[in-house]
């Protein structure tokens, strides 16, 4: 109730997407790109909602899309609210938030260096986080194949090997039977 | 105010409360209940799948055979070895576990000097979490991949009662890719098919959506998939990795479903022209699965084959036997003409032993081959059953695919338990059902109902069709009155069918007795071999193994130009039929290449 609530009142100022409530007081809505920004401030200097407790991104790869999920916390009320934003996967772009919370500009560094997302403007984006002179795609996206760079990347340790079970089992139990 | 004064005093409590720290974290420091600490593997429920390999992302898995662990049907007998050099914990494997034999422990320390040691295979290598309590655990509920096979639609009781159309529909696409997408491709199965079919390639044709290549996989080992779409006694699903935390892949559906969607000229430009003649010719002896299929191969290879079927049609007892609304003829009738279209040459209506003898063959051929089936049916040779109203299950069979006229009675008794019993009650009662609207039909079988010869599924659905069936009756006598017609079957109470040698030898309690009222009985009790056609000097030149003509493990008889392959010298079905044919094809054409190079 108290969720739709605030949907309805953000409703009379700002085109919204789909709501889904999760819990009494958390909830997500769905955002276009462009209404993003002013309707963070608007959450921020309006609703109570001062805290920023996470921004992070999900690779839709069947869709061609990222979603990235703003989730804002109204410390007062004891309330959160997420705003989900669909970005085009081939064009993964979106403004920066750092100048509403300075500490967005990690997590959007971060965006930048798992999942390829730029964030113009934000501060120290181009600077290398946690992986050091990775090269290729972003891991976090789906199509990184964790297994192909683990083998390429490490060696197998001595004395590493394995067997098929269906080519272990023609050999064990009717490999050479019936035949000529 | 008041609450800062007291506030001091009532942190005093606390003095009574268990500590939260831990007395000493250095020797007694327990991961949490849900710790993903050391990996612990049971086993004896492990069946070697490989699923765990598969799915771990940072290659630290091998599959390895064990001492004491034997490749067995369901079980390749390797188990996984993990690399804690590669390992980072995430638990996949875990969560996968096609039989929940993989979990991790809640310990998570371990020293050695000798890296090697950290090659490590859970259960094998014992450790002291070997039998730890706690740790991490798939969930209950939540797997991988789901539990549930795809329900196939199928014709309810009151649909099929009154015709013999096809039960069983068939998936859709989307029905069948579903189906699919439960496979993990471990390949269990494989070697528990007759035919060592490669089923998890021609289900990933399916995902894929690629029925050429599917259709090209499934004729690679088995020129009956029409057939065994429907029919198969799926061997392979009893050993499939999904049986253990639900439903077995319906791996027969999913063969019938490929070979539904291509059509029949197309499948005859996927699996192209047969080789070059060889100038080699080749006899065969009945147009069943076995025959017919050593009749596919041999042509394939070049040599020339001519098959001698008694019958107006092929198929042996998948045409004259299983009954339409299992099998449609139409369906068999394409396998079929794929093996016809290879240049295999079937004479129908020619009775070998009447119609040309097997010494014309050996004379004019260059090998023989008999695949002649079990087509007579037993006997149970009790008081009464030379009776003209008692019939043969085998024989009442083919009158119906022959469109022979049957006097359907009213009311009848069917001996036997197995799938033949199963085959006849149905078919007669659907004839009853069109004729007088009412079913009559009584089974009687040795057995009780849990060690019932017939599929479950054949039972279930004979029921659901009104057979009213019965364990546990032995056959004393038919009953015929003074005037010679037969009024029924005289039953007593089976006490035990095996003596303590496992011989059979069935033991009765004559006090409960029952007479069934049938105005015809039908014997399914089991069918042997027609051998009359070999003739007496053949048949006293062959060497015989307790009724059946001795064969080598290639198939080849004591006679070097005769092969058998099939029901009458193996059995029972049609999977085994088809992996005879080919076992015996491939001897034929050995032996016959080899002559040439002798030339």
């Amino acid at each position: 109730m108290v969720m739709q609530a605030l949907y309805d009142t953000l409703k009379q100022r700002f085109p919204l997407g789909e709501l889904t409530v999760q819990r009494d007081n958390l909830a997500f809505i769905t955002v276009e790109a462009v209404r993003l920004y002013p309707l963070l401030r608007y959450l921020r200097d309006h609703e109570g909602f001062s805290h920023l407790v996470l921004l992070t991104a999900v690779d839709w790869l069947e869709d061609g899309q990222f979603q990235l999920t703003y989730l804002l916390n109204n410390r007062a009320k004891c309330q959160d609210v997420g705003l989900r934003v669909m970005i085009p996967r081939d064009k993964p772009e979106m403004e920066s938030i750092h100048d509403l919370w300075p500490a967005a500009a990690t997590y959007q560094r971060e965006l930048r260096e798992m999942f390829g997302i730029d964030f113009p403007g934000s501060p120290r984006l181009e600077e290398e986080f946690i992986l050091e002179g990775w090269h290729g795609i972003p891991p976090y996206r789906r199509d990184f194949d964790t297994l192909a760079y683990a083998r390429e990347t490490f060696r197998d340790r001595p004395g590493r090997e394995t067997r098929d079970p269906a080519q272990h089992m023609k050999q064990q139990l009717y490999g050479d039977k019936g035949d000529v | 105010m008041i609450r800062d004064v007291l506030s001091p005093f009532t942190a005093w409590k606390n003095l009574f409360r268990e500590p939260v720290t831990i007395k000493d974290p250095l020797n007694e420091r327990p991961g949490s209940a849900r710790y993903r600490g050391f990996h612990q593997n049971d086993l004896d429920k492990c069946i070697g799948c490989g699923t765990c390999e598969t799915i771990c992302q940072n290659g630290a898995i091998d599959m390895l055979p064990v001492d004491g662990v034997p490749a067995k049907l369901g079980d390749s007998g390797l188990r996984p070895r993990i690399d804690y050099g590669r390992c980072c914990w995430c638990a996949l494997c875990v969560d996968v576990c096609m039989t929940g034999s993989l979990t991790m422990s809640n310990e998570y320390k371990w020293i050695e000097s000798d890296p090697d040691k950290y090659l490590y295979m859970p259960g094998v290598d014992k450790k002291h979490w070997d039998n730890a309590e706690l740790g991490y655990r798939r969930h209950e509920e939540r797997h991988l991949s789901p539990g549930d096979r795809v329900d196939m639609p199928e014709l309810h009781a009151e649909e099929r009662i009154g015709s013999f159309i096809e039960m069983v529909k068939g998936y859709d696409i989307a029905q069948a890719q579903l189906e699919a997408d439960r496979c993990v491709s471990c390949g269990l199965c494989i070697a528990s098919c007759p035919a060592h079919m490669a089923i998890p390639d021609y289900i990933k044709a399916v995902r894929n959506g690629d029925y050429e290549r599917g259709v090209q996989l499934l004729y690679e080992t088995n020129p009956f998939s029409q057939v065994c779409g429907r029919v198969c006694t799926h061997c392979c699903e009893s050993a499939c990795a999904a049986r253990h935390e639900g439903d077995p892949i319906a791996i027969r559906w999913l063969k019938r479903h490929i070979i539904d969607q291509v059509p029949q000229e197309r499948i005859l430009q996927l699996i192209g022209k047969p080789a070059a003649p060889t100038g080699k010719k080749v006899a065969i002896v009945g147009a069943g699965p076995a025959g017919l299929t050593t009749a596919f191969d041999l042509a394939r290879l070049g040599h020339a084959v001519t098959v001698f079927e008694a019958q107006a049609a092929g198929g042996g007892m998948t045409r004259y036997g299983i009954p339409e609304y299992r099998l449609p003829y139409d369906a068999l009738d394409r396998d079929i003409a794929v093996i016809t279209a290879m240049g295999v040459e079937i004479k129908y209506n020619h009775r070998v032993g009447t119609d040309i003898s097997m010494q014309q063959l050996e004379t004019d051929y260059d090998a023989v081959v008999l695949a002649i089936g079990l087509h007579q049916g037993r006997s149970t040779r009790i008081p009464g059953s030379d009776h003209p109203q008692v019939r043969k299950a085998v024989d009442l069979l083919r009158q119906i695919t022959t469109g022979e006229k049957i006097d359907v009675p009213k009311s009848m008794v069917v001996i036997g338990g197995g799938n033949v019993a199963m085959d006849i009650a149905r078919s007669m009662a659907r004839l009853q059902m069109q004729q007088y609207g009412e079913i009559r039909v009584t089974l009687t079988a040795l057995e009780d109902k849990a060690h019932f010869l017939a599929d479950p599924v054949e039972v279930k659905e004979s029921i659901e069709e009104q057979i009213n069936i019965l364990d546990s009756r032995g056959p004393q006598a038919c009953v015929i009155d003074a005037d010679g017609k037969l009024l029924g079957l005289k039953t007593w109470k089976v006490l035990s069918i095996f003596d303590e040698d496992r011989r059979f030898a069935p033991k009765y309690d004559p006090a409960d007795e029952q007479i069934h009222e049938g105005k015809m009985i039908v014997e399914a009790i089991g069918q042997m071999a027609d051998v009359s056609l070999l003739g007496d000097a053949l048949t006293e030149k062959l060497e015989w193994n307790r009724g059946r003509i001795q064969i080598d493990p290639n198939g080849r008889t004591s006679e070097h130009w005769l092969w058998s392959a099939g029901d009458c010298v193996k059995g029972p079905d049609v999977i085994n039929a088809v992996a005879d044919g080919h076992r015996v094809a491939t001897s034929i054409h050995c032996v016959l290449t080899q002559q040439e190079a002798k030339i």
